[in-house]
């Protein structure tokens, strides 16, 4: 059943409840068989999203195409989508084999080759035997599958995923997650998901697009979201960091001056698209970019609090303006609390970014 | 697992004891009341007999009241079942402030007097020559049943949760196979138990009954009403016996089919 799924290409789609918009019109292509996460703080428009994309919701306006297929009025049945929910929705009244073959029964799949298909994806999902149990007798993490199972064995052309690891404890989550990147590998099927815990998304995607208030705020792969942030939400939701604000003098050739005023200095730096000459914008400072020495032409500060993570400390630094900087360090015993340190960074490393 | 002190169990359970004999002792007393052997009821009866349930089965005009009003609750109860499971659904679609108006209005024959609701439909049975037939009365009863159909598939529908509609429907499933596969089978509790409180409202209704029975279409409370101003026979407390022991089944057959359906909760 190695199958890639079908691209999926929206244009313009928005959706508004009265005066409220739950998503701006937006523009997305997904490549077959590329895994998309779709990252944001609730209410960022991202489980509104994928119902449109499900067909469980009408957008205002827009296309959503599927392969070649303009789906935008069709109803979710007729879209060949497979949706795992985010509380698995299984039907509580049937076994875990209707459950899977469900799908394959409502479109008339004879007998003999659903349970042939419906067996297949229980030994994929290493739940073999499992076909004549009650929904109800299954753990959270089973169900899970179950519910994964039950999306996959129609062969959807788009999978879609809305934090379907929600439910289940820690521990669980860190081993479904690498069950799903394995699972996409093998199988790898055009894949929509969404969740707001930024480990998932990082562990998961090929690409990630961070939403929030309605609109998607930056696309692109975990690297672009991680050192290249296109402005301060992003880069404040995704990852530590410290954001400071920054007057911008003037932008160059990829480069902007800017007044810090935290630092009382100019400081040059890569800035982001969208920054301009004149506006205040922020200055992203990563924890693990932050170098503390004991010379003194970095910025002076004070260590005010030292947290021993194991391999790494993640020190509280005072500035003389007042401004408080989270650094991490690997775990150095001689740096203390109440010392005078002096902060510097690569300049590659840090970046102004827009405020929004 | 009681914590309350051991005289007020006591006290609480005589008590109650003696507000549901108060409640049945009438009722059940018309049971050896039917197995009299003189023709006049004497409780407790001298000397027993079943001659009056020979008597009962004997009498045409009995045995087709009977007939009645089993005709009457069967169509009353289909047609109350098929609207009143519509009704629910359609309620639970709509905003808040429709739902509960449109709700009262489908509750209003409980609380209408059922006189009122009987003179409203004798008037218009005969504008259109629906007096004194059994589809008549059927109808009568139907609208004084939707009221526990509509509330009983209500209450079994907030059960359903609409994740499962919206899964099924995105596997493929169309409404009509939505409906039958998902929504049914996790609502037939409700149904049930909304037909039976259907089928006991109509076969011991006498109201309405009495307004739009015609001379030979009496449904059995009625010919009791009847036979009870002409002469006071044990066949009266045959058919009163009859009736309790229908409904005694019935809410048997709801319960049954209710905590079979119970499953357990995540």
């Amino acid at each position: 059943m190695k199958n890639t799924g079908l691209p999926l290409r929206l244009e313009g789609v928005s959706k508004r409840y009265g005066k409220y918009t739950a998503l701006t019109p937006t523009d997305l292509t997904v490549a077959a068989g590329e895994f998309l996460t779709l990252l944001g703080p609730s209410g960022s428009g991202k489980t509104t999203l994928l119902n449109l994309i499900a067909g469980y919701l009408e957008p205002m306006s827009g296309t959503i195409e599927i392969g070649s297929r303009d789906v935008t009025r069709l109803p979710a049945r007729q879209r060949n989508i497979g949706m795992v929910f985010q509380s698995y929705a299984l039907f509580p009244h049937m076994t875990v084999g209707q459950n899977i073959g469900y799908g394959l029964a409502v479109r008339g799949v004879s007998k003999a080759e659903s349970t042939r298909r419906v067996s297949e994806v229980l030994s994929l999902m290493r739940l073999e035997g499992y076909a004549d149990r009650p929904i109800q007798k299954m753990s959270g993490g089973q169900q899970q599958r179950v519910a994964l199972a039950r999306a996959l064995v129609i062969e959807p052309d788009v999978l879609l995923m809305d934090e379907p690891l929600s439910a289940l404890d820690k521990q669980l989550r860190r081993t479904v997650q690498l069950e799903l990147r394995r699972l996409h590998q093998e199988h790898g099927r055009t894949t929509i998901y969404v969740t707001h815990d930024q480990e998932e998304a990082l562990v998961l995607s090929d690409r990630i697009a961070v939403m929030d208030q309605g609109r998607i705020q930056q696309l692109g792969t975990v690297d672009d979201i991680y050192d290249r942030p296109a402005n301060a939400f992003v880069a404040g939701f995704i990852g530590e960091s410290n954001l400071l604000p920054v007057k911008v003098n003037a932008v160059a050739e990829g480069k902007a001056t800017t007044e810090v005023e935290a630092f009382r200095r100019t400081i040059v730096a890569p800035a982001a698209p969208g920054v301009e000459a004149g506006q205040t914008a922020r200055l992203l400072l990563r924890p693990e970019h932050l170098l503390l020495n004991e010379t003194d032409d970095g910025v002076p500060a004070e260590i005010i609090e030292a947290v021993y993570l194991g391999e790494l400390s993640q020190y509280g630094l005072a500035l003389e303006s007042g401004q408080v900087l989270t650094a991490r360090r690997i775990t150095d015993r001689s740096l203390r609390t109440g010392m005078k340190v002096s902060l510097s960074w690569d300049p590659g490393h840090a970046r102004v970014v827009p405020e929004n | 697992m009681s914590k309350l002190p051991l005289w007020l169990r006591i006290g609480g359970n005589s008590a109650a004891s003696l507000v549901l004999g108060f409640l049945v002792l009438p009722i059940l007393a018309v049971v050896p009341a039917s197995f009299n052997k003189a023709s006049f009821i004497y409780l407790p009866p001298r000397a027993y007999s079943g001659v009056w349930y020979e008597r009962f089965l004997e009498d045409a005009e009995w045995r087709t009241s009977l007939l009645n009003s089993l005709q009457v609750a069967v169509l009353a109860t289909a047609i109350a079942v098929v609207l009143g499971t519509l009704a629910a659904i359609g309620l639970r679609r709509l905003e808040g402030r429709w739902r509960a108006g449109i709700t009262a209005l489908f509750l209003a024959p409980m609380i209408v007097p059922v006189v009122v609701t009987a003179v409203a439909l004798y008037r218009s049975a005969l504008d259109v020559g629906l007096s004194g037939s059994i589809l008549g009365m059927s109808l009568g009863h139907m609208i004084l049943a939707l009221p526990f159909v509509v509330i009983n598939v209500g209450i079994a529908l907030r059960g359903v949760d609409e994740n499962w509609l919206k899964a099924a429907s995105g596997l493929g499933g169309g409404p009509w196979t939505v409906f039958r596969t998902i929504t049914l089978p996790n609502i037939t509790p409700g149904i049930v138990g909304g037909a039976v409180f259907s089928f006991i409202t109509s076969f011991d209704e006498v109201v309405v009954a009495v307004f739009l029975a015609g001379y030979s279409n009496k449904t059995l409370p009625v010919k009791i009403w009847e036979s009870i101003r002409l002469e006071f026979t044990p066949v009266i407390a045959v058919a009163a016996t009859m009736m309790i022991v229908l409904a005694i089944v019935l809410f048997a057959v709801a319960q049954l089919v209710s905590s079979g359906r119970e499953t357990p909760t995540k």
